[in-house]
């Protein structure tokens, strides 16, 4: 009798759970982030340590991120945004603050990373990885020297050449071969760079963004300007594939955790922050996306051949010498519109 | 459909009026609710959003403007626009030309090996087009399986570029469309009355005749069908045409996609949405008004 008593108790307050879950917070932690960039295995210890069940949804670009958040599909607690997003985010008034009390393993980040200029201080933001865009080559194929930009669009490697199908992107190789700083993509300047665009465009086999490693490795393209984690992974399937970080400038992106005003959950945001900054978690990371970890305490743990690959830590490079996007606004459109009509001419 | 829905009804002759009671209308509300939710509401979230103007993050501003649709008429997007109808043109030309005879052929034997048929022209389908398109990838790359072979049979001395090439974007899209050109075929096939065949030949008619005269008025809806389910899809679709074309040559699917990304204007994303919707609802209605005059 007593049994069924508490059986029924047990049920009633199930059934008030479940009705209370519909109007209160929620106990999983959501995590928005980019697709192939979250180990499975981080989030799975993050659960067993900690009993806080994460639910993952992915995206592709900044901008679907933030057209998402907008929309206010989700109510997500962890995003992922780029140095740019997060400007136009801060500026929006789009994140919550930080509470540096509850993320100690800010300690561990190189202090390059502490104080980025999109974000001071890390008020808002905890830089996740970071990587450069560069040139890769097959030097069984290319003779070389290739040192920049200039060598990646030459006649010979016309019909043979990969590129991130990114619009912003490819606009800021062609400011900075002109000598113009990447960030000032006004009217004049584009009309500027657009025979330049026109030229190398032409001369372009493969668009890809997710994955332009692949056209590298099937033989299809000989020589490519490609994200440094694509680079490196090339590099340790076969040294062929050469890494150049590009004189005309780098450009460094750097990808960050963030939460969204919306969120409900900021204590177990902060916690997921915390946890993915202390050196062993952030190893996991960078073993399975060779990027460019900017966590000291982790790289301390990764072994020679990671730190020797010249795409992920690109020796004597200074990172504080690359340079970082400013959020666009509405010229992304016009950036978009310029690289769409020279690719269909 | 259409032709035997007519058929149907003339051959019952005049029925008696009677006026529905409300059970019917019981039965419809899901499909209609779900046609009002899925359909309606979204096409007029289209339009309504393409009449907008967004802000500096990509947020839709509600104040009406024309600038998208003027924008949209540029030359440059029209050229775009003319680039996908053409590959979809081909694609569905190719469909019929392959798919017409398979069609036949498994409409015409025997039950039991149809069925068999049938299924293996399915079975690729339910693996998602993703995957078997990067299965493509790695047939026809350089260093693919189609090039060794070719290779190795000393047919070719050196690799050839097989990959992100029109050609490869043509392939993707014939690959993935087949069996929507098999599949209504075979349906008006199956439903094809031999005896009109036999008909035909004890009149004297020599097999081509047979075919344009009998078979092939027969068979037009079915084709009309097949047209429709390739045609319409592969304009828009920018999936296999990014992957397989190497993002070289953009669809007017993959210039609606970015801007509802990285472009951030919806507005204009939503634009270029509505017109081609306009050019699908005018191919439907020339589809019909073709099948139409065709009964008479």
């Amino acid at each position: 009798m007593t049994k069924h008593k508490t059986k029924l108790i047990a049920a009633a307050c199930a059934g008030a759970m479940l009705l209370a879950g519909c109007g209160k917070k929620d106990e999983t932690l959501k995590l928005f982030s980019w697709s192939e960039y979250v180990p499975q295995a981080v989030i799975d210890k993050f659960t067993e340590e900690t009993g806080i069940k994460v639910s993952v949804e992915n995206y592709s670009s900044n901008e679907e991120m933030l057209a998402k958040l907008l929309a206010g599909g989700g109510a997500y607690d962890l995003i992922q945004p780029s140095e740019y997003a997060v400007q136009a985010m801060i500026k929006e008034d789009l994140l919550q603050e930080l509470d540096q009390a509850k993320i100690p393993n800010l300690k561990n980040l190189a202090p390059e990373f502490r104080n980025m200029p999109f974000d001071p201080n890390n008020k808002f933001s905890v830089p996740w990885l970071a990587g450069f865009v560069g040139v890769v080559y097959n030097a069984e194929v290319v003779p070389g020297p290739v040192v920049g930009y200039k060598d990646v669009f030459t006649d010979e490697h016309a019909g043979r050449i990969v590129i991130l199908d990114d619009a912003r992107e490819t606009v800021s190789w062609g400011l900075a071969t002109a000598g113009i700083p990447i960030n000032n993509v006004t009217d004049e300047n584009l009309a500027t760079i657009t025979p330049l665009l026109k030229d190398w465009l032409g001369k372009v086999k493969v668009f890809d963004s997710d994955s332009p490693k692949t056209a590298m490795s099937n033989g299809d393209t000989d020589i490519g300007i490609v994200w440094s984690g694509e680079g490196a992974l090339l590099f340790a399937e076969n040294p062929k594939f050469q890494w150049v970080m590009p004189v005309e400038g780098v450009h460094m992106f750097v990808d960050n955790l963030a939460i969204p005003k919306t969120s409900q959950n900021k204590d177990k945001a902060e916690a997921f922050i915390n946890f993915i900054l202390r050196p062993e978690i952030s190893k996991m990371i960078s073993d399975e996306f060779p990027y460019y970890n900017p966590n000291l305490a982790a790289r301390a743990l990764l072994s020679p051949e990671q730190l020797n690959n010249p795409a992920s830590y690109p020796p004597g490079f200074d990172v504080t010498s690359a340079q970082l996007f400013t959020d666009l606004g509405e010229q992304a459109s016009k950036v978009d519109e310029l690289i769409t009509t020279l690719k269909a001419q | 459909m259409a032709v035997t829905a007519a058929a149907a009804a003339l051959a019952a002759g005049p029925s008696p009026q009677r006026r529905a009671g409300l059970g019917p209308w019981f039965a419809v509300t899901p499909m209609l609710g779900w046609l009002a939710l899925f359909v309606i509401v979204p096409t007029l979230m289209l339009l309504v959003i393409s009449f907008c103007e967004r802000d500096g993050l990509g947020r839709i501003v509600y104040s009406f403007t024309f600038e998208n649709y003027t924008r949209a008429f540029d030359w440059k997007w029209l050229k775009i626009l003319g680039i996908s109808v053409w590959y979809a043109f081909l694609t569905t030309a190719i469909c019929l030309v392959l798919g017409y005879p398979v069609a036949y052929f498994i409409g015409r034997s025997s039950e039991r090996v149809r069925g068999l048929l049938i299924m293996l022209v399915m079975i690729p389908f339910w693996t998602s087009f993703l995957i078997r398109t990067y299965a493509w990838i790695s047939i026809l790359s350089q260093d693919g399986l189609l090039n060794a072979l070719l290779m190795t049979l000393k047919i070719t001395s050196a690799p050839i570029g097989f990959m992100y090439t029109p050609f490869a974007v043509i392939l993707g899209l014939v690959y993935n469309f087949l069996p929507f050109m098999i599949l209504p075929i075979y349906t008006s096939v199956e439903k094809l009355d031999g005896s009109l065949i036999e008909a035909a030949y004890d009149l004297g008619a020599r097999p081509a005749r047979v075919f344009s005269k009998v078979v092939l008025p027969l068979t037009q809806p079915g084709m009309a069908a097949g047209i429709l389910l390739v045609f319409v899809p592969a304009i828009a679709m920018f999936a296999i045409t990014n992957l397989m074309g190497g993002g070289a040559n953009p669809t007017i699917g993959e210039v609606i996609q970015n801007q509802f990304t990285k472009a951030r204007n919806q507005p204009f994303g939503a634009a270029l949405g509505v017109l081609l919707l306009a050019i699908f609802i005018l191919s439907l209605w020339l589809s019909s008004k073709f099948r139409r005059s065709e009964q008479e």
